[in-house]
C-alpha cells in the first residue's frame, strides 16, 4: 500500500513539477505555494495582514526576498519564528518546496500572474488539436492513447453526451455527430446542465416555498441551445435582455436567469435584507458560472487569495442593485413579465385527451353499478326494520388524564364529576361490535343547563383522536379521520375556536365550541374515517377527547359516542342516514346510490382515475393562460450601492459605483456602465476567464471531469488545468468561432481522445488525469431515468411546457411541510416526460435524483457517489419498475429464444455474450418457477407469471453497472 | 502525511466535486476508512462515542421552561428598558409593537440535589435534573428560523455547509456495517408546521454525499425505496442480486473499473439494510414497561416518544450520530395551550431516554443534547397580559441542556441578565457548542478541516471559538 501510494504521489508531482532543467515557473509553482501557505496573512486583504508584509505583489515581497529573511523564516527551527506559524495549523514547508523557492530566488525571482488571469493563446498544433495536446502529454510519460472504443459503446457514449438519451441508431459515427447535434434533445441535455448552474426551481425555497411560474425561461434555454445561439449572445440576453433595443418577449424572459435565486417569504423577515441577499446571489452566481471565481468570499472581506477586493465586489453588486424589486416572495416578487407559453397548448390537448379517455370508463362503471345497486336496494328494503338505527352506542371503559371522574350509564352517556382540572383529556375504550367502522357520532349533552363544567358553561373541544390497540400489544395506531360536521356551523379562522374541523388537526389553538348556540340543548358532530376500519376480534378502539384550550376551564360535562358502518352521506352529513330514511319508507334514491357507490370498488377506481385526470387538466389549463415570469427591469431611481461592512446587510460603508475588477479585464471602451456593458465585458476577448470556464464545463460534461477539476474555482486555490495548452486552444478557438457551442462540442467529440476505450488497461493513472483512456463514469440520475424510459419505449419526447410530476414515494412532501403540500404524480403520458420537466420543489428535490445539484445556490461541479441508497432507488423506484414491465411486455411479444437478446439490445445496445445469457436465463427460470407456482405473487405485480418473471429480469438489466454508466 | 494533504488526497480518491473514479489502489484503504473514518481521528481519547441530538425546532421559550426570573414580576406590562435592549433587532412581526414585558407564566421548582430550575410544564425532566447539564447562556446570530437553524446545525446561516452529524460521520466513520452512520428522525405531527425541516439541515454540504443524514421515515418505507414491491419475495430478490453481481463482475473483468466493485458492495449493503432497518424500526420486541417509561405517546409510531425509543435502539446498534427533530416550538401566541402541547409531547420521553440510557450503561459514552435554534424574547407578543400572548424570536440568549458523554451532570452553566435578554456571564455561542461536542468525540475542531473551493472549511468557521471546558468532567 505504501509503495503504491507513493507511486501515485509521484505521478501527482510529475503533473505539477516541471523537469529540473527548466527555470522555476512563478505561476505554476511559486504562486500556488505562496497562496496555500502565506497569503491568508500576507495577501491583499489589509484587514488580516500581519507584520505589514505583502507577498502577493512583487513590490511587497522584494525586501524580504532580497534580505534573505524569507528563506530564514521558512527554514528556522525556532517555533516562535517559523513560517507558517504552528497556530495556523499549516504544516512546515517540505524540503523540496524550500529548494524550489531557493532556486526561484537564485534565478532572479521572476514574477507573473496567476495562470487563469493571463490571456489564453492558441499554441501551434499538428493534426487534431485535442489529440495533439493529449498525445504530447502522454508521450512525456511514455504512454499512448487507449485503442478506439467499440462502435456500439461509442455511439452510446455520444448519444448520452449530446442528447442525454441512449443511442437508437447504427449509422456511422460521423453522421451521428451531426444528427445528434441537430436533435431537439440536444437543447434539453444542455439545459439540464444550465438549470443546475442557474439554480432553477419551480418554487421559491425557504419557509413558504411558494410555486412560481418561471418555466418559460427553461424553454428559452432549450431553444437557445437548439438554435445554437452564440454563447456571448446567450449571456447578453440573460444579463440584459430587458435593456436591448426592441427586445423580444423571449429576450426579456432570458433575464429570469438572474431571478432564479431563492426568495424568502418568512414572516419575520426584513424585505430589504432579502433583497440584498438576492443581489449578492446574482453576483456570486455570475462569478461561478462565467468567471470560475469564488466571489462569495469577498462579500465579507477582500479576497485572501485572488485579486478581488471587498470594494470590487460591491461595485459588481451595483449592476444588480437597482432592479425594480423589493425583496418580497411568492406572488409579489416583482418585476414580472406576463407571458403566454406556446408550449402549453400541447399539454392541454394531452390532458384533454386523457379526460376524454377516462370519462366513458367512469360513466360505464356507474352504469354497471345500477344493477348491483338495485339488488342491494332490494336487499336493504328486506333487511331494514322500521326501527333501524344506523348508529350503535359505544359502551366501554372511560378514563381521564388529569383526574376528572368519568362514569358511563347504560344509555351510553358519560358524565364527568369530581376534580375539574383546567384542561383534561377523556378516553373511551371499547370493543366495537360492527363488521366495520366508517364514522363516529359525538353528542355533547347538557348537564344542569350547561355543556361544560367551566364557569361559562361552554365547552371547547380542541382535538379528538381515534386509535386502535390490539390487546396485549404494546403499540397503538392512529386512525385517520377525514371529515367532521356539526350542527353548529360557524366560520372560524384557522386559529380560533368554533368550527368542529379544528378538532382534527392536533392544534390546541382551534377546536369545536358551540358558544353562541343554546347551551341547554345537546349538540352533535359526525366524524368520517378516511377509510373504513375493520377491527380484529382482539382490537379495541380508543376515542380521545382533548380539552387543551388556551384559557382552559371548558371540559365537556356529559357526552355520548356512537358508531356506524354506513359510508358516505351517513357520516358526512347530519340528520337521518339514507337507510334510516328508507326504514321510514322514504326512498332518497340519490343519497342511497351515493352510499352504495362509496362501497363499490370498480366505480371508485374509475372515478378516482377520472378525478385525477380532471385535476391535471385544470392545472395545465391554468398554465396555458397568461403567466407571470420573474424578470429583470430597472427601477426609475437607481439605488445607492454601499460596501457592506463584514457583509452584513444593514452595516453600510462607502458608496460605490458600478465597476468590474480591473485585475480580470478592462472595461470595454465606449460602453455604458449597465448590465449590457457587464455582459459584454464578461464575453470580451480581453476577459481571460469566461471562455476557459465554459470550455471546461463542456469538457466536464463529456469526460466526467474538467481539464480544471475545480470547475467553480479558477482562482489561486483551485486546481491547475491538467492540459493548460489544450484548455487555452479550445478557449481561443471557441471565441474565434463566434462562441459557437455546437462547433466546440463537435471539435471535442471528433477527436481520438474522446473516442478511445474507457477500459483500464494501464493502472498508472487511476484518476485519468492524463486522459490515457476514455471517460467511464456513472450517468447522472436524471439520465438514468430518461434512459430507462427511452429503452422501454415509454418515453414521451414532447418538448417544453408546464412541469410534470414523475413518480416518487408517497408522503415525501407531506412530511417536510407537515401536510401543507401534497404530491400528485402526473397522469397518463405526462408521467413519462423527460426529467428536465420534473417539477422542482426547492426544499425537496425529486427523490429519485441522487447526487443532483440542489438548486439552492449555483452549482457547476459534479458530485458522483456510490451508495446503497442509490441501489435501493434503482431497484424499487416506480418509474424503474414501470420501465421494467414495459420492457418485459416487449420481450413477451418476441419469439421466446430472442427475448433476452432483445432486452440487452434495448438497454445496452449490444448483443449479450453466451456467458451473460446463461446468467440471465438462470434468473429468468428461477423467477418463472416461482411465479408459476405462486401466481398470487404475480397478481400483486399486476402481471401474469410470465410477465412478472420477465419484469424482474428486465429490472436486473436496468440495474447493471453498464446500463447506468457512461462507458 | 500532513492533515490537510491527507484530506486533499482522500478527497481526490473519493472524487469529490470532479467525479474522479476511485483509484483501484485506494480501494482497500477506502473500504477500511468507511468503517473507521479518517486515520488521523480521533485527535485524542474521546469521552463520547455517539451523539443523540434532540433538536427542538422553532425556538423553545427559555423563560417558560428553564430560565427562571422571579424578579420580573414588578416589570410586568412595563416597557423593556433601552439599556437592556441595546438596539437588538426584532423580526418584522413585532418591530412595530411596544416591547411590554411578559414575565414567565409558569411556576418553577428547584430540582434534585443540584437545584436546577425547571418549569412545572416539564415535570418528568424535573425528575432527572441531576443528570442534566444546563447551559443558560447560549447565543446565536440569527433571528429567523431557517438561517438560525442552518447556523445551529452547520455553523453558517446559508445552506451549503455540512451538518454537524455529517462532519462527524465523515471524520469518525461507522460502528455498524448494516446501518448508515447518521440517522435523522422527525416527529410525525398532524398540524401543518410553519417551519419546514429542510434536508440541508442534515445535508453533507461539500462533503461526499454518503455522509449526509439518512432520514428514517415513519411509513411503510422507513428509508426511501427500501421495501421491495409486493409480489417480489426475498429469495427472488436475492437471486436477482446474485445475477446482477455476476454480470457486474464480468464487466469489471473487462473494464477494471473499481467503481464496479464498490457498486457490487453497495447493492449488498442495500440488501442488508432491507433487513436491518425494519428490524430496527419495529418496536414490537420492546417490553411494555419501556412504553410505560416513555409515556403513552410512545405507543404511536412516528411520535417524538417513539422516536426516543428508536434513538436508544440506534445507540445500542452503534450509530454514530442520531438526530431527532420535533417541530412547532414557534410560540408567537397562546403559550398556555401551544407551548404546553409541545412540552407534553417531549417531556416524558426526553426524561425517559436519559433514564433508559443510564440503566443500560449507555449514557456514559452517549452525548445527549437538547435545544432549538434560538430562544424567545421577554416582551409579550400580542396583548401582553392576555393568555393569548406569545413571544417573538430571540437570538441573544437561550437555554440548552446536555447529558452523558462526559459532561458534568447536575450543573448549570452561564447566566442571563434579569430580563433573560442578554447573556450576563459565560456566553456560549453555537460554534462553541459545536467545538465542545467535537471535543467530547475526540476531535480538535481547529484541526478538522475539509478543502472545498480552495478553502479549508471547518464546522466552527473562522471566528474565535472555544471548547467550554467548564462543562466537562
Amino acid at each position: 500500500m505504501v509503495l503504491r501510494m507513493s507511486k501515485y504521489l509521484l505521478l501527482l508531482l510529475c503533473l505539477t513539477a516541471s523537469a529540473a532543467a527548466e527555470p522555476v515557473s512563478f505561476s505554476r509553482e511559486v504562486l500556488p505555494l505562496l497562496s496555500d501557505n502565506c497569503l491568508s496573512c500576507h495577501g491583499q486583504d489589509a484587514g488580516h495582514r500581519k507584520a505589514d508584509l505583502r507577498l502577493d505583489t512583487q513590490e511587497g515581497a522584494r525586501e524580504v526576498l532580497k534580505s534573505g529573511d524569507f528563506i530564514e523564516r521558512i527554514t528556522t527551527d525556532d517555533p516562535k519564528e517559523i513560517m507558517p506559524p504552528p497556530k495556523s495549523h499549516k504544516p512546515k514547508l517540505k524540503a523540496e518546496q524550500i529548494a524550489m523557492l531557493k532556486r526561484w530566488i537564485a534565478e532572479g525571482t521572476a514574477w507573473g500572474k496567476h495562470w487563469s488571469l493571463e490571456k489564453p493563446v492558441k499554441a501551434k498544433t499538428e493534426g487534431h488539436p485535442v489529440d495533439f495536446f493529449v498525445k504530447t502529454r502522454l508521450a512525456r510519460e511514455g504512454l499512448t492513447l487507449s485503442p478506439k472504443a467499440a462502435e456500439h459503446t461509442l455511439l452510446r457514449r455520444l448519444s448520452f453526451d449530446l442528447t442525454g438519451l441512449p443511442s437508437s441508431s447504427h449509422s456511422s459515427y460521423d453522421s451521428q455527430v451531426s444528427h445528434l447535434l441537430a436533435s431537439p434533445h440536444f437543447g434539453e441535455r444542455m439545459a439540464m446542465f444550465w438549470l443546475d448552474a442557474a439554480r432553477y426551481s419551480d418554487t421559491d425555497g425557504f419557509q413558504s416555498d411558494a410555486t412560481r411560474t418561471n418555466w418559460p425561461w427553461r424553454d428559452y434555454v432549450v431553444e437557445s441551445f437548439n438554435v445554437n445561439k452564440p454563447f456571448d449572445q446567450f449571456t447578453l440576453e440573460q444579463f440584459a435582455g430587458d435593456l436591448l433595443p426592441n427586445a423580444t418577449p423571449e429576450q426579456k424572459i432570458a433575464t429570469c436567469f438572474h431571478r432564479n435565486h431563492m426568495t424568502n417569504g418568512e414572516g419575520g423577515r426584513d424585505k430589504e435584507e432579502s433583497r440584498i441577499d438576492y443581489v449578492i446571489d446574482r453576483v456570486n452566481t455570475m462569478g461561478t458560472v462565467w468567471l470560475g471565481l469564488t466571489l462569495g468570499c469577498t462579500q465579507c472581506h477582500t479576497h485572501k487569495f485572488d485579486p478581488i477586493s471587498h470594494h470590487d465586489y460591491y461595485a459588481l453588486n451595483a449592476f444588480f442593485n437597482s432592479i425594480d424589486e423589493d425583496g418580497a416572495a411568492g406572488t409579489n416578487a416583482k418585476p414580472y413579465m406576463p407571458y403566454q407559453s406556446p408550449h402549453a397548448k400541447r399539454a392541454v390537448e394531452e390532458s384533454q385527451k386523457l379526460v376524454e379517455q377516462r370519462k366513458p370508463v367512469e360513466a360505464k362503471a356507474k352504469a354497471n353499478a345500477e344493477k348491483p345497486f338495485a339488488a342491494w336496494l332490494e336487499e336493504q328494503k328486506k333487511r331494514i326494520k322500521p326501527d333501524h338505527s344506523a348508529w350503535q352506542v359505544v359502551l366501554g371503559a372511560v378514563e381521564s388524564q388529569e383526574g376528572t371522574k368519568l362514569a358511563q350509564t347504560k344509555d351510553g352517556s358519560v358524565t364527568a364529576s369530581g376534580p375539574n382540572p383546567k384542561q383534561d383529556d377523556y378516553r373511551l375504550i371499547s370493543m366495537i361490535k360492527l363488521p366495520r367502522l366508517t364514522g363516529l357520532k359525538l353528542e355533547v349533552l347538557p348537564q344542569n343547563g350547561a355543556l361544560s363544567r367551566g364557569k361559562s358553561g361552554e365547552f371547547i373541544l380542541t382535538d379528538i383522536k381515534v386509535q386502535v390497540r390490539r390487546k396485549g400489544s404494546s403499540q397503538i395506531r392512529d386512525i385517520l379521520v377525514k371529515s367532521a360536521v356539526a350542527d353548529t356551523k360557524v366560520e372560524a379562522k384557522a386559529r380560533e375556536y368554533g368550527d368542529v374541523k379544528g378538532t382534527l388537526d392536533d392544534d390546541p389553538r382551534n377546536g369545536w365550541t358551540t358558544k353562541g348556540f343554546p347551551k341547554d340543548q345537546p349538540h352533535t358532530a359526525h366524524y368520517g374515517l378516511a377509510e373504513p376500519l375493520v377491527l380484529e376480534s382482539d382490537e379495541e378502539l380508543i376515542f380521545e377527547l382533548r380539552h387543551r384550550s388556551t384559557n382552559g376551564d371548558a371540559n365537556i360535562a356529559k357526552f355520548r359516542l356512537s358508531a356506524t358502518d354506513q359510508p358516505g352521506p351517513a357520516v358526512r352529513e347530519l340528520g337521518p342516514t339514507p337507510l334510516e330514511k328508507l326504514a321510514k319508507g322514504q326512498i332518497d334514491r340519490e343519497k342511497l346510490l351515493a352510499q352504495f357507490l362509496e362501497d363499490y370498488e370498480p366505480y371508485q377506481v374509475a372515478k378516482a382515475s377520472l378525478d385525477r385526470a380532471n385535476a391535471q387538466l385544470k392545472e395545465v389549463q391554468a398554465a396555458a393562460g397568461k403567466l407571470n415570469v420573474m424578470v429583470l427591469a430597472e427601477r426609475k431611481e437607481p439605488r445607492d450601492t454601499h460596501v457592506l461592512v463584514r457583509g452584513v446587510w444593514d452595516k453600510k460603508g462607502d458608496v460605490v459605483q458600478r465597476d468590474v475588477p480591473a485585475a480580470i479585464a478592462p472595461w470595454p471602451q465606449g460602453l455604458a456602465k449597465d448590465r449590457i456593458g457587464l455582459a459584454k465585458w464578461i464575453t470580451s476577448k480581453e476577459n481571460p476567464l469566461t471562455a476557459r470556464v465554459f470550455v471546461n464545463q463542456v469538457w466536464q460534461m463529456l469526460f466526467g471531469a474538467g481539464l480544471v477539476r475545480t470547475p467553480d474555482d479558477f482562482g489561486l486555490q483551485g486546481q491547475r488545468p491538467t492540459h493548460p495548452e489544450l484548455l487555452d486552444w479550445l478557449a481561443v478557438d471557441f471565441m474565434e468561432s463566434g462562441w459557437d457551442v455546437k462547433h466546440l462540442i463537435k471539435t471535442i467529440v471528433t477527436s481520438e481522445t474522446y473516442q478511445h476505450s474507457s477500459d483500464r488497461t494501464d493502472p498508472s493513472d487511476p484518476s485519468n488525469l492524463l486522459l490515457s483512456r476514455g471517460p467511464r463514469f456513472r450517468l447522472p440520475a436524471w439520465m438514468i431515468r430518461d434512459a430507462a424510459l427511452a429503452s422501454s419505449g415509454l418515453l414521451n419526447s414532447a418538448l417544453g411546457g408546464p412541469p410534470v410530476r414523475p413518480h416518487q414515494p408517497e408522503g415525501v412532501w407531506e412530511e417536510i411541510f407537515m401536510g401543507r403540500f401534497t404530491y400528485e404524480p402526473s397522469q397518463g403520458a405526462a408521467q413519462h416526460r423527460r426529467t428536465l420537466y420534473a417539477f422542482w420543489r426547492r426544499s425537496i428535490a425529486p427523490t429519485f435524483l441522487f447526487d443532483s445539484a440542489q438548486r439552492r445556490v449555483c452549482e457547476v461541479a459534479m458530485t458522483r457517489t456510490n451508495t446503497p441508497l442509490q441501489a435501493l432507488t434503482l431497484l424499487n423506484d416506480e418509474t424503474m419498475m414501470e420501465a421494467s414491465q414495459a420492457l418485459a411486455k416487449r420481450m413477451l411479444a418476441a419469439k421466446s429464444d430472442e427475448r433476452l437478446q432483445l432486452l440487452y439490445r434495448a438497454v445496452l445496445t449490444r448483443q449479450a455474450t453466451a456467458k451473460e445469457l446463461a446468467v440471465l436465463q438462470r434468473e429468468l427460470d428461477r423467477a418463472l418457477t416461482h411465479y408459476r407456482a405462486h401466481p398470487e405473487d404475480a397478481r400483486k405485480l399486476q402481471a401474469t407469471p410470465e410477465l412478472a418473471a420477465h419484469t424482474l429480469v428486465a429490472s436486473l438489466v436496468l440495474n447493471l453497472d453498464e446500463a447506468i454508466t457512461h462507458e | 502525511m500532513s492533515e490537510s494533504s491527507l484530506n486533499t488526497t482522500r478527497r481526490y480518491f473519493l472524487g469529490q466535486c470532479t467525479g474522479v473514479s476511485v483509484g483501484a489502489m485506494a480501494l482497500n484503504s477506502m473500504a477500511q476508512q468507511e468503517m473507521i473514518g479518517l486515520p488521523s481521528l480521533p485527535h485524542f481519547a474521546p469521552k463520547a462515542k455517539r451523539v443523540i441530538f434532540l433538536t427542538q425546532s422553532g425556538g423553545p421559550s427559555q423563560l417558560e421552561l428553564f430560565d427562571h426570573k422571579p424578579g420580573l414580576m414588578p416589570w410586568a406590562g412595563k416597557e423593556l428598558p433601552e439599556s437592556v435592549r441595546q438596539g437588538q433587532r426584532l423580526t418584522t412581526m413585532t418591530a412595530n409593537q411596544k416591547q411590554l414585558i411578559l414575565p414567565g407564566i409558569t411556576k418553577f421548582s428547584r430540582c434534585g440535589q443540584s437545584g436546577a430550575t425547571i418549569s412545572e410544564w416539564l415535570p418528568h425532566l424535573q425528575g432527572v435534573a441531576d443528570d442534566l447539564c444546563f447551559i443558560k447562556s447560549m447565543t446565536t446570530d440569527q433571528i429567523n428560523h431557517a438561517p438560525a437553524m442552518t447556523q445551529f446545525l452547520t455553523g453558517h446561516q446559508l445552506p451549503g455547509r455540512p451538518s454537524m452529524g455529517a462532519w462527524i460521520s465523515y471524520g469518525l466513520g461507522s460502528l455498524n456495517r448494516n446501518l448508515p452512520d447518521y440517522l435523522v428522525l422527525i416527529s410525525k405531527m398532524q398540524r401543518p408546521s410553519d417551519q419546514p425541516l429542510y434536508d440541508h439541515y442534515w445535508g453533507s454540504g461539500f462533503l461526499p454525499s454518503r455522509y449526509q443524514g439518512v432520514k428514517l421515515r415513519n411509513s411503510k418505507d422507513p428509508v426511501l425505496y427500501l421495501t421491495d414491491p409486493e409480489g417480489l419475495p426475498r429469495h427472488l430478490r436475492r437471486g436477482m442480486l446474485d445475477g446482477l453481481a455476476e454480470l457486474n463482475q464480468m464487466r469489471f473483468e473487462q473494464t477494471q473499473d473499481p467503481e464496479i466493485t464498490t457498486r457490487i458492495r453497495q447493492y449488498e449493503m442495500a440488501y442488508r439494510m432491507q433487513a436491518s432497518v425494519p428490524e430496527l424500526t419495529d418496536l414490537g420486541d420492546e417490553p411494555d414497561h419501556v412504553f410505560e417509561m416513555y409515556g403513552p405517546d410512545s405507543r404511536r409510531a412516528g411520535s417524538y416518544a417513539a422516536n426516543c425509543i428508536l434513538a436508544r435502539r440506534l445507540a445500542e446498534r452503534g450509530v454514530r450520530f442520531i438526530q431527532l427533530f420535533h417541530p412547532d416550538w414557534d410560540h408567537h401566541s397562546r403559550l398556555p395551550s401551544w407551548c404546553t402541547a409541545r412540552c407534553r409531547d417531549t417531556d416524558q420521553p426526553s426524561a425517559a431516554l436519559i433514564k433508559d440510557l443510564k440503566q443500560r450503561g449507555l449514557l456514559d459514552d452517549t452525548l445527549v443534547i437538547w435545544g432549538g435554534e434560538f430562544g424567545r424574547g421577554v416582551a409579550g407578543q400580542g396583548k401582553w397580559d392576555s393568555p393569548e400572548a406569545g413571544r417573538d424570536h430571540h437570538p441573544r440568549c437561550f437555554t440548552m441542556w446536555m447529558a452523558g458523554g462526559g459532561v458534568k451532570p447536575g450543573t448549570t452553566y452561564g447566566a442571563t441578565d434579569d430580563f433573560s435578554y442578554n447573556v450576563a456571564e459565560n456566553p456560549v455561542h453555537v460554534r462553541d457548542l459545536h467545538a465542545t461536542v467535537m471535543h467530547q468525540l475526540g476531535i480538535d475542531h481547529e484541526r478538522f478541516t475539509f478543502r472545498s473551493q480552495g478553502l479549508d472549511f471547518k464546522l466552527t468557521g473562522v471566528e474565535p471559538t472555544k471548547v467550554v471546558k467548564d462543562l466537562l468532567t
